[in-house]
């Protein structure tokens, strides 16, 4: 192993000063001259066509510079598949669809505006079931979706509501059936829950006399935005500039275009070139442009033989993704991947729906439909358990994946700690110990999930003349600490200090390449692209220094600022006495490095089959334990303790690393007892802080972060991915507590007091039969 | 109709003509150009907008700016003298408080209203003071953290 001075140290956050003084500019801070404000007129209509629209009196507001209708850019933008209207030009297909737009010189004159705009619906019947949207008669919510442009992996149904259909086959099912003795099935559910980040959307656009865009936005990939825009637009590449301000929070929220289009209109059509911003309010954040988590229905079914052995696993997953595809194509492919768990199953059949309604569009959200599986999975693994008498975590180590079992793609696996960590868990937790006060109980969770694959980073390393260092990266600062740890990389690469490195914000402008960031991808994949920028630096750097210090440039080594020849450490040169700019006199030359990372080995998924032998570079894994404690009365459940074990390759940033879990598992908290968006008939019933409850402070248990380290061979540094692993396991195994504390198993999320008493209720009834 | 208005903001006199319906929210923000402070919801039930008003935690998007008419103001901005961190914003950066950092202006305010209170809460009053401004990617622990450790160590008047 090597020894590495500062990489695996837990750094505070390098941005924490300008955090904590408030000095740091979010994009809902920014300001620019000129800049105008833009609102949005939403349709009060969950399915109708748009007959017409009047702006005449909005147009004659004071201070309302331009007023945009679908008709001013009758096109539509989408990254899976291009379904999605700038405006509403022929139909609105969800309550919030956005009809018009004002940019004005203030906000209230902006709001104001939109009172003044008449539109005229012929209203449409709406569909707000999935699975009655599957149905061969259910209204077309995309009746030209055979036409759409969409990604060539992407099993959109023309003609229904379908717009995406994952399919594993592995094995014969029904011969994994036929060796089980026992034969379980079951159907569990999740809510629509939104990311409710603190800080909302925001985006600038600004139009210059060429045509081209400049965006000022809080966006996770900055290059997916490029991408749609210059396809949706039929604009060059090099005429759309996307600058990413600090994100307050993303989740995968602000993942692909979403308040972006809106300003662009409004940007081309406003007068003398001015910027114009729109800021989403807490309202529309849970429900308008801005996406939710997929509903999800899972049925399961699953054979096992009496020792415990999983025989054969077969699941129908139909996710919500309501009126647009946006990510959701995505999520379905993932939710299908990751089922069913991370457990050695020789037969699977994995079917997974993603369906078109008239709700509010689902998204990308922190576990990418990994949560909503791996929610089904793990509730029923301890169904299986109670059934064969096993102790739950017995039963799960029974069957989970090891270094080298074959996945439900035919993936050899490599890089699995997940046995690690149920072995840390159950023991932090004295998991044999049963509960002896009356209403606790605990509950054992896993879980696993993949990365994007196959992904490319790709990475500037700029050394300034005086030896420090610009980081050109487009990998987004989120909150999650990838400024941290890549300037851990680099300082370690460069064997400089950290303060001598810089992160430059990510600007398409600038900053090159990057697939984007989400998938837990960037330390895994940004990071091994800056060790091979670094790489090159040295290579560069060594090639003078060699010559300078008369050494063959294979004997030298970068430490402590300088270069030295390996063995004779007083043999040296500090870098920023290298020749590299304005004190160049024949020798040296300006260093830049370049690092690319990518994947070339990735195996497309076959699209009857599922099967690939390589869909993820990596694959997380991490056993949770929840304690809790249940309220017989009133149903309240409160969560004790959460003890999470994570199998995250190699802590880069162990601070860091626990923060993510912690904030996980706080998710996690919400996910499982508290969050739901309701809707009737389309329209969301509670998108405000106050009704749709979020934990608070008081809410969360005792957190026991635990990490495990596999050191992964193609991570830097041994390093995968810990992003959103921490939120999928957390559901599950405080369901399974509450059912060791209380003997009810709740299948359908969130498990709020009223469910609780209810089912507690039932089966006092059945105990005594009358 | 605006109206003249004048108040103490971070220990200095500031004046202006206000229209009545404006909040202490974007008075602060867009007026005084003081960012520091956030807006998460502007309807009071997120906490990012937390000042201090004569002392006491208050949502300045509940407030309009005519209301604070003689008060005295503190934003985050008003936390550190001469660039030296205050303690709690010292606690936050080395305890792993901050991640995104949209709550941590009025989470950190929150802490300060509650320790120039209560020197050594308990942890339950440390959840229960800051109870009201929500964090979505901490999950609070380490903010809990913070700021106990603030009030264990020895803390300058300030």
């Amino acid at each position: 192993m090597e020894t590495l001075k500062i990489v695996g140290r837990s750094i505070p956050r390098i941005d924490g000063v300008d955090k904590v003084t408030g000095l740091c500019v979010f994009g809902a801070d920014l300001k620019l001259p000129g800049m105008l404000y833009g609102k949005v007129l939403r349709s009060p209509l969950p399915h109708a066509k748009v007959i017409h629209v009047d702006t005449s009196r909005a147009e004659r507001l004071s201070g309302v510079k331009t007023v945009v209708t679908g008709k001013d850019l009758p096109i539509t933008y989408g990254g899976a598949v291009r379904d999605q209207p700038y405006y509403c030009f022929e139909k609105v297909r969800y309550i919030g669809d956005p009809v018009a737009g004002v940019a004005a010189v203030d906000e209230e004159t902006a709001e104001e505006a939109l009172d003044l705009i008449r539109v005229e619906y012929e209203e449409l019947p709406a569909v707000f079931d999935p699975i009655r949207a599957m149905a061969p008669d259910a209204i077309r919510i995309h009746e030209r979706l055979g036409e759409y442009w969409h990604l060539p992996f992407v099993t959109l149904i023309p003609g229904s509501n379908v717009c995406n259909h994952f399919k594993l086959r592995k094995g014969d099912i029904e011969e994994g059936f036929r060796e089980a003795d026992l034969i379980e099935e079951d159907t569990y559910t999740t809510a629509m829950i939104q990311h409710c980040h603190l800080e909302p959307h925001a985006s600038i656009s600004q139009v210059d006399s060429t045509g081209a865009i400049t965006l000022w936005t809080n966006t996770q990939h900055p290059y997916s935005c490029l991408r749609d825009l210059s396809k949706s637009l039929g604009m060059p590449m090099n005429k759309i500039r996307v600058i990413v301000t600090p994100l307050g929070g993303g989740f995968g929220g602000k993942a692909w275009l979403k308040v972006e289009p809106l300003t662009v209109v409004l940007a081309m059509k406003v007068k003398n070139y001015r910027p114009v911003k729109i800021t989403l309010t807490r309202e529309e954040e849970f429900y308008a442009t801005s996406v939710v988590r997929h509903p999800s229905i899972i049925t399961i079914k699953s054979g096992i033989k009496k020792d415990g052995t999983l025989t054969a696993q077969k699941v129908r997953i139909i996710l919500d993704t309501g009126a647009y595809a946006d990510l959701g194509p995505m999520v379905t492919m993932w939710a299908g991947l990751v089922f069913p768990g991370p457990y050695k199953v020789p037969y699977i059949w994995t079917d997974v729906f993603c369906v078109y309604t008239n709700n509010p569009i689902a998204g990308a959200f922190r576990g990418f439909g990994n949560s909503q599986t791996i929610w089904a999975i793990e509730s029923h693994m301890d169904a299986l358990a109670e059934k064969l008498g096993m102790d739950p975590s017995e039963f799960r180590l029974k069957n989970a994946v090891e270094e080298g079992s074959i996945s439900a793609t035919g993936q050899v696996l490599n890089g699995v700690g997940i046995k690690e960590c149920i072995q840390k868990v159950t023991a932090a937790t004295k998991w044999k110990e049963k509960e002896k006060k009356e209403g606790r109980g605990k509950g054992i969770a896993l879980m696993h999930q993949p990365t994007a694959t196959p992904s490319a980073s790709s990475s500037f390393i700029k050394i300034k003349e005086d030896g420090t260092v610009e980081v050109l990266v487009s990998t987004v600062e989120m909150g999650q600490g990838s400024n941290t740890v890549l300037t851990q990389i680099v300082a370690e690469e460069l064997g400089i200090r950290m303060e001598d490195v810089r992160i430059v914000r990510p600007d398409t402008d600038i900053t090159p390449y990057d697939h984007g960031t989400s998938a837990s991808r960037s330390t895994f994949s940004m990071g091994n692209a800056l060790r091979a920028a670094a790489v090159d630096a040295k290579k560069q750097l060594f090639e003078i220094a060699a010559d300078l210090l008369e050494a063959n440039p294979l004997d030298l080594v970068a430490s402590e600022g300088s270069i030295y020849v390996k063995g004779s450490p007083e043999q040296k040169i500090p870098i920023g006495q290298i020749p590299m700019g304005s004190s160049y006199l024949g020798k040296g030359k300006p260093i830049i490095g370049k690092g690319t990372f990518t994947v070339p080995d990735a195996a497309r998924l076959d699209p009857e089959t599922g099967q690939s032998e390589n869909p993820s570079v990596f694959w997380m894994y991490a056993a949770h334990v929840a304690e809790v404690e249940v309220d017989r009365e009133t149903g309240k459940v409160k969560v004790l303790r959460m003890t999470a074990a994570h199998d995250l390759g190699r802590a880069i940033n162990p601070l860091a690393c626990e923060q993510q879990i912690e904030g996980a598992l706080g998710m996690g908290v919400g996910m499982a007892l508290m969050e739901e968006l309701k809707l009737e008939n389309g329209r969301p019933l509670n998108p405000n802080f106050v009704d749709y409850k979020l934990p608070t402070s008081m809410d969360m248990p005792e957190m026991e972060p635990i990490i495990v380290e596999t050191y992964h061979e193609r991570g830097p540094y041994g390093a995968k991915g810990l992003g959103e692993p921490a939120l999928s396991a957390t559901a599950p195994a405080i369901a399974n507590a509450i059912y060791d504390a209380v003997g009810v198993r709740i299948k359908n999320l969130p498990i709020t007091p009223d469910k609780v008493l209810k089912a507690l209720r039932e089966k006092e009834t059945k105990s005594f039969p009358k | 109709m605006k109206r003249q208005v004048r108040m103490k903001v971070n220990g200095e006199e500031v004046e202006g003509w206000i229209d009545p319906r404006r909040t202490l929210l974007d008075f602060l923000r867009d007026d005084l150009n003081l960012g520091g402070t956030k807006k998460g919801c502007d309807l009071g039930n997120c906490g990012a907008c937390t000042v201090l008003i004569n002392g006491k935690p208050i949502n300045s998007c509940l407030v309009l700016a005519v209301e604070a008419e003689g008060q005295e103001i503190l934003t985050i901005e008003g936390l550190s003298e001469e660039k030296r961190l205050h303690p709690i914003q010292e606690a936050f950066i080395e305890h792993g408080a901050v991640q995104c950092g949209y709550c941590t202006p009025g989470m950190i305010l929150s802490a300060k209203a509650l320790l120039d209170e209560n020197p050594h809460p308990t942890e339950w009053e440390v959840r229960v003071a800051i109870s009201g401004n929500l964090c979505r990617c901490t999950g609070y622990k380490k903010i809990v953290e913070a700021i106990l450790s603030v009030s264990q160590g020895a803390m300058n008047d300030r």
